[in-house]
Parts: structure tokens; sequence; C-alpha cells
């Protein structure tokens, strides 16, 4: 029989199988996180950082991502606190003003209240976010991708440089990639960046329900995991 | 050489060697630590000894060469006992003389003494010398009291003396009771206790344990790991054993830099002779404890000395963090309880065992207990490896044991390693201890001190250890990668005197932001410089962007050259050695630099031989 337990999240009583991310327990209820890098059902990497919460232990609140914290009798999470937008904010701002040129990542931005950019735009191919990686090595078992070099000079890469013998060209990897999507406006050019912000108006309705999910639409675009579970339908 | 196989053996191998010892009138300890031999320390060695057999005194006379003494710019030093007479400076050269003087004529060598820089008065002993007179070297004395590629010696010294305690009647949780009253708090950086470490990696279920010493020492200018593991691998071993009974490991693994190679040929012989005397191996001394330890070249990148990444790289995986959520002591390497000791913290151990956690606890602050091995650098006049108390002030460590200033009057120093933070002048009361370096926004850290005067520009503090940080984050998270980019960009432009007000603000946020959010604690301490600078020195950030001045004309951008005319012999030297030809001037009158074609190179401040080149 599977062992469940029982945690709070922002108040609400949730029952998890053990063994489940707290991030998961919450999606599962509806509870709103949004998070990048997480691909479902394979072990999560914690790189992005969007998926944040407040983990209260004795009374102090600590911040860490929902996606590796596992679930645990009587666990009290915060996953909607000021500080934890504050962060996550700052945390979307960062990618967004890397990539203006996806879609889905200006949605992921949308959704964590970026109204403005303070840094200069740059226009990058790749985010990296890891899905690919991730999905190529955990869910295939293929590694015909991964992640080389460290700083600002990593990046994924073939083995060698030179297309993988174990590539089977399932295209996984271009489907969990956030960059294949392009902003329904087109292409923006060098210098022209900007928040794309026409879907600001969908999310009105979440505003004033925040921290649940009202299926906003921008969660299609940067690949929630809900739409991805194929919870919709 | 026999086994050892109980602990009367040891005792009396012990004796023997002790007795041994005795039959020698003179010994000469030479350094031969990484930083003598950078001044040939080694010919030295050979000289000296050459010289002993020489005059048939191989009987007399006792020739060692040492690990580090830690006062690695008078290097090569030489020490005479009886007598602990100190020369520095010591060239191949001089080994005659030493010889015949010193040791047949009892003689002490003027020229070869040391002369402090305040008095200008020789000093004889090392006791003597103000740079030694205000330390405490629990760890870094014994370093002058063994060979560190002898096990003899270490035994000589009452080495292994507290495992054979530990195995004699010490139970494990006897041990981390002890390491715990003790009050140790890791070395590595983090300072978290030692014993409740090992406390909650002895409870943790399963039966195949690990423990594991970090000698990675990846922070530009710290080198108290090295000088330890390479002149007293010993001893580090001999605290491993102790912490692997501790908590039931039975393997271990000395996680070494690649760019030690003395520090790995001496651990790895240390484990060589260890083994072939059956410290090391099944049944150690007779009991039931075995236990074996393996050496492992670190990947060379400063993350790898994070614990996660660490044992990722100890797998055979990229030595990248993961999220810590299940601790290592529980979740570790190969998913197994594992124990990761910094090189410091395990040199401790046995003589926590050996004297007692209350003769630990003596030393240091309320919260911070015995000593730390420092690595003191910068604008003082005595550098290298120190060791005080913990809870000594910083004043005491700048000016007793550095020195005070070379030129220029002091006015920050930045302790920490690259993480760590900037405190001005006035915060020079505060004791070295975790706790209160912490509050004040900088830390202990693995023990990096760095003296700042007036002619360092504190943003550019920050943007040389973001840049160090910016190379060094594994790239994995967001807040890292990203994040110290743009603190990185904001801050360049504010030395290139682009920056605005606003970006005072961003800047802080953003470091907030990075220090709560990021995976490991590269990125979570990442935004120490920052932090620190803004906090105390606001009014060089502050002339940096409302008047483009960089107060300390450091950043090249905000500086003009400029010619005191009062100064100026005209003597033309300038004029010839500018490549740019920016300076004109007729000979005898004072010269003048064309600000248009000055490039800022400059040459001519470091040719000018009467300081009339103004930097301003
Ligand atoms: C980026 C980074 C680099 C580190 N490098 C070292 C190192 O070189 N040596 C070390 O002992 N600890 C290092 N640490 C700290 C270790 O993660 C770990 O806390 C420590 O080895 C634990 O030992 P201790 O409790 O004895 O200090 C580093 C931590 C980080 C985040
Ligand atoms: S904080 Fe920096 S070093 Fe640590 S995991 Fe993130 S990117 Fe890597
Ligand atoms: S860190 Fe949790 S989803 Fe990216």
């Amino acid at each position: 029989m599977i062992q469940r337990v029982a945690i709070k999240i922002d108040g609400m009583i949730i029952r998890a199988p053990k063994g489940t991310s707290v991030l998961d327990a919450a999606l599962d209820y509806g509870i709103c996180i949004p998070h990048l890098c997480r691909v479902p059902y394979l072990s999560d990497i914690g790189a992005c950082r969007l998926c944040i919460v407040e983990h209260v232990v004795n009374g102090r609140s600590k911040i860490t991502t929902s996606c590796t914290l596992l679930v645990k009798e009587d666990m009290v999470i915060l996953s909607n606190t000021e500080e934890v937008r504050k962060l996550r904010r700052n945390i979307a701002e960062l990618i967004v003003a890397e990539a203006p040129n996806s879609r889905a990542i200006q949605d992921v931005a949308l959704r964590c209240g970026v109204k403005e950019v303070r840094y200069p735009f740059r226009n990058s191919d790749c985010i990296l976010c890891g899905r690919c990686v991730s999905v190529c090595t955990g869910r295939f078992g293929v590694k015909a991708i991964g992640f080389v070099g460290r700083g600002n000079e990593r990046r994924v890469e073939t083995p060698f440089n030179m297309r993988s013998e174990l590539c089977r060209d399932c295209g996984a990897c271009i489907d969990v990639c956030p960059m294949a999507v392009v902003p329904c406006g087109g292409p923006m050019k060098t210098g022209e960046e900007r928040l794309c912000g026409n879907c600001e108006p969908k999310m009105a309705f979440a505003e004033q329900t925040p921290g649940f999910c009202v299926w906003c639409d921008l969660g299609e675009g940067f690949q929630c995991e809900r739409y991805a579970m194929g919870l919709r339908k | 050489m026999r086994k050892i196989n109980t602990i009367s053996d040891l005792e009396a191998l012990r004796e023997e060697l002790q007795n041994f010892r005795k039959n020698f009138d003179t010994t000469l300890v030479l350094c031969g630590g990484t930083g003598c031999q950078a001044s040939r320390s080694r010919e030295l060695i050979n000289r000296v000894k050459g010289e002993v057999t020489k005059q048939g005194l191989e009987k007399k006379v006792l020739v060692r060469a040492t690990g580090c003494h830690g006062f690695c710019e008078q290097g090569p030093i030489v020490v005479v006992e009886p007598g602990n007479i100190f020369y520095c400076h010591v060239m191949p050269d001089d080994a005659q003389e030493i010889i015949a003087e010193t040791v047949c004529n009892g003689e002490v060598i003027e020229r070869l003494l040391y002369t402090d820089p305040v008095t200008g008065k020789t000093i004889q002993t090392e006791s003597e010398i103000p740079f030694y007179r205000s330390q405490d070297r629990q760890l870094l004395a014994q370093n002058r009291q063994v060979d560190p590629c002898s096990i003899e010696d270490y035994i000589a010294i009452g080495g292994y003396s507290a495992i054979s305690k530990t195995l004699a009647g010490m139970a494990p949780e006897a041990i981390i009771e002890e390491v715990k009253t003790a009050g140790l708090r890791g070395r590595g950086g983090g300072g978290f206790p030692t014993g409740r470490k090992w406390a909650e990696c002895l409870e943790a279920p399963g039966d195949e344990k690990y423990v594991i010493c970090n000698a990675d020492e990846g922070d530009p200018g710290a080198y108290m790991d090295r000088s330890v593991l390479e002149g007293n691998p010993h001893l580090v071993l001999e605290g491993m054993m102790i912490g692997a009974w501790a908590v039931a490991a039975q393997q271990g693994y000395v996680y070494v830099r690649n760019e030690y190679p003395l520090a790995v040929e001496h651990i790895r012989v240390a484990v060589q002779q260890a083994r072939e005397l059956g410290l090391l191996g099944e049944n150690i001394l007779g009991t039931s404890f075995s236990f074996d330890v393996e050496i492992a070249r670190g990947g060379g990148a400063f993350v790898c000395g994070e614990s996660t990444a660490l044992m990722a790289s100890l797998e055979g995986k990229v030595g990248e963090p993961r999220p810590k959520d299940i601790h290592t002591v529980v979740d570790g390497l190969w998913h197994k309880p594992t124990v990761l000791n910094n090189v410091e913290t395990w040199a401790n151990i046995p003589s926590i065992v050996l004297n007692g956690s209350k003769w630990f606890a003596s030393k240091g602050s309320k919260n911070s207990k015995g000593t730390k091995i420092l690595a003191l650098t910068g604008r003082i006049k005595n550098t290298g490896l120190v060791e005080v108390p913990m809870g000594t002030s910083l004043q005491t460590v700048i000016f007793d044991v550095g020195g005070g200033p070379t030129g220029k009057s002091i006015r920050a120093v930045q302790t920490g390693g690259p993480s760590g933070g900037c405190l001005p002048i006035d915060k020079f009361y505060l004791p070295l201890e975790f706790d209160a370096l912490a509050e004040a926004g900088s830390m202990i850290g693995s023990g990096g001190i760095v003296v700042m005067d007036e002619e360092t520009c504190m943003v550019d503090v920050a943007k040389y250890f973001l840049a160090f940080l910016q190379d060094e984050s594994c790239g994995k998270c967001v807040p890292c990668r990203l994040g110290i980019d743009r603190m990185l960009e904001i801050i360049t432009d504010i030395t290139e005197g682009l920056g605005t007000p606003e970006q005072i603000d961003l800047l802080e946020d953003l470091a907030n932001t990075v220090s709560e959010t990021a995976l490991c604690a590269l990125g979570k301490t990442a935004a120490n410089p920052v932090l620190s600078t803004l906090r105390y020195f606001p009014d060089e950030y502050d002339a940096h962007i409302s008047q483009k001045k960089c107060p300390a004309g450091v950043c090249q951008a905000l500086v003009t050259y400029s010619i005191d005319p009062e100064i100026c012999t005209g003597c033309g030297i300038c004029k010839r050695e500018c490549p740019h030809e920016a300076i004109s001037g007729k000979k005898k009158q004072p010269h003048k630099i064309d600000p248009q074609l000055c490039q800022k190179c400059g040459i001519c401040k470091s040719e000018c031989n009467f300081e009339a080149i103004q930097v301003k």
C-alpha cells in the first residue's frame, strides 16, 4: 500500500504519497507554483530556482526549491508569501532578460509578476534550463546531449561536438525546449526586445486567486507540469 | 618494517624511536614546503646533507626536511636545535658555514638572522620574532617536528597515540561527545559543529559509511590546508581514523587538489607507510576496527570543494553541486552516509582525544573554539601562514602578527576568501570567529586574510571577486550563473563611470536574491563581496557614480594622469619611456601629459624617480 503523509501548503492540508516532491503534491491539488527546469516524472535538478517556497521549521522559514523537497509528515510550506513572490520575480527577470524571444519564457516572467526588466536584454538561444538534457538522459537513458563547461562557458553539447551515435532522432529535446516557442508577434530584433505583455489580461483572474491554478493559458506556453501531464483533458 | 599488531607494539616502537633520537646532539630543521622549495630549499637540503656526510657528522647531526613553517616570505628557513636559532633566506651556499660555524663551533651567524623591520635589530630565535610571538601554533608548530615522509618521526613525537587511546576504550559515542563538548566547528568555511555532523552520521541507517577529507582548497591565495597535509599528513590520517571509528566507516578518501603535487605525494607516502605498519587495513592494533584510505585527485575547479560536488567528482561524475534537501551525512558518497571534513578540522581531532575537550575549549571564544590557521597577505610587513586562537581580534592579526602597513595606511581587510566580505578599519576590533564576522557581513571562511591600504579601490575589489566567482560558478542554477553575471555587469559599468544611482538599488536587490535562492553555498555567498562593500564603503560607490572619480586611483577609466610641476625636475625619463608619446616638455623644465594621448598605462608613474606623477 502506498504510504501517504499530510502536509500543509499555505494553510491547506494536503495528502501526498511518500516520496513525492512538494511541487508535485502542490500541483496535484491545483496550487500553482511556477517552475521551469522540472520535467514530469524525471528526477529534479533544482536549477531554475523558480519553484522556491518557504519551508517553515520550528518557526523559522527557509527558502528552498519545492521540486527537490520531498514531502514529510506535518511539513509546513508557504508558497506565496511576499518574500517568495519577490525572489521569484527577480529570478524570472534574470531569465527573461536573456531570452525575450521565447514565448514560454515571456509567459513565465508574466506569471511571476515581472513588469519591467532592469537589465539590458541579451538575446540568447539557450537559457540552460536543462530540460532537454533531463529528457534525453533521464527519460530515455541516452545521453546524446549533456552540459559542458562551467560558469559563462556552460552550454548544451553533443559528445565531442559531433552528432551522437546514440541519438535516435526522437525529438523529445525539442518538444520540451522553451526556446522553441516564438512570441506571438514574431521574433524581436536586437535592440527592440521588450516584455511582450500581450497576455497580461489573462493574469487578471490569476491575480485574484493567487497561488491557485486557474489553467491560466500561460501555463501552456511555459509548459507547466499540469499541462504536460495532460491533466487538462 | 615490522607490523604493529597491538597497542604495546606501538608503544615499544615509540620508545625505540625516541631513544634513537636522543643520540643526536644537534638537529637541523630545514623547511621543504612548497613556498620554500620555490626559493631553492631542495638544493639547500641536499647541500646540508652532503656537508654533514662530508664532515662525518651523521651520527651527531640530524637533518630534518620538514613542511611549511609559515613565514614563507623569509624562506628558505633553517632552525638549529638546541638553541632554536632561526636563520632565514638561507641559500645553498650557506650550508657549509652553518655546519662549520653554528653546528661545530656553536657560533651564531649574524647575517642569516631575521631583522625586525620595525626596530632594525636582528633576532635570534623564532619565539622572539614578532610574527611568531603573537601566535598560538597548535597545528603548525608540529610541522617543524616531523619529516612529513617519515612515519617514525610522527610516532616519535607521540603520533598515533590518540587512535590507540580511542581503540583502547573509547566508544564511538564517547568520542563524539568529546568532539561535541570541545566545540570544534568545521574549518572548511561553514563552521558546522563537527560533533553534531558525526552524531548524525553515526545514527544514519546503513552499514556502509564513508569519511572524506576535503583538501580541495580552491580559494586563490589560500594554502593552510596544503601546508598541513604537506607538512604533517599523518596527523590528518590519524584524525580521519578516529572519525571513522566514531561513525563506523570502513573507508576514507582524501580529495586533494591536483595542483598540490607535494601534498599528493606526501599523503600518498603516509598512507603507504601506515598500511605497511598495519595502522591502516584490517583489525587495526589488534582490534575489530578496519579502515583504509584512498587518495583522489581533484578536478581543479573551485566548486569541486563544495560537499556534494566533491562527492559527485569522487563518484566519477561531473563535479556539480546538487540540492541538499537530504544531508550528506545520510545520503552522501554513493548515497551512503558520509562525513566530509576539512583538512584542518581532521588535524584538530587527535589532540582533542589526547588532551580532552576541556583543553581544546579553553582556547578560543564563546562559540568558536580552538585555533585557526590563516593565510595572511596584502599590504602588510609580514605575510605568511598564521595560527591564532579563535576570537583574536583583526587588529592583533594585522598589526601585531602582520607588523602593520608597508607604506600607505591600512583601510580595510577582506576575510574569508572569494566569497567573504570587506571590513573597514573601524571594524578591526572584531574577533576572528564564525559568528561575529558573519554578523558583520563577512566570514572567516577557510581563513584567507587580505589587508588593503589606501591604494585599493573597494569597488574594484568587489569586481575582482565577482569575476573569479563568475568563472568558477558551475553554471547550473539561474541566480548564481545569471545573477553573478549581472552583478559583474553593473559593477563594471560603475568602475567605467557608466553607473547610475538606480543601479545601486538594483545591485542590492539582486545580491539579496542571489544569496537567498542559489542552489549551493558558492552562489549563496557570492554576493558577500558586493553587499559588504556596499554596506561599509557607500561613499566610494557614490564617488564612482556621481563624481565619476575613483578615490583610490585604481579604476582606469576614472583617473587622469598629470605631472606635479612643483616636483617635476624635467629629467625627461617619463617622456622617453611613454609608449604613447603623450608627454612633452623641455629639459629641466616641468613636463606635461596630454590627456588625449594618455592611455593610462602607468609606466611614467613607475619610472619617475621623484614621485611627480599624480593619479587622480
Ligand atoms: C564553492 C565552495 C568551495 C568549497 N571549497 C572547500 C575547500 O576547498 N575545502 C574545504 O574544506 N571546504 C570547502 N568548502 C566547504 C565544504 O562544502 C564543506 O562544507 C566542508 O568541507 C565541510 O568540512 P568542515 O565541516 O570540516 O568545514 C567549499 C564550499 C563551497 C560552497
Ligand atoms: S550556486 Fe552556482 S555553483 Fe552552486 S549550483 Fe548554482 S550555479 Fe552551481
Ligand atoms: S528548480 Fe524546481 S522547477 Fe526548476
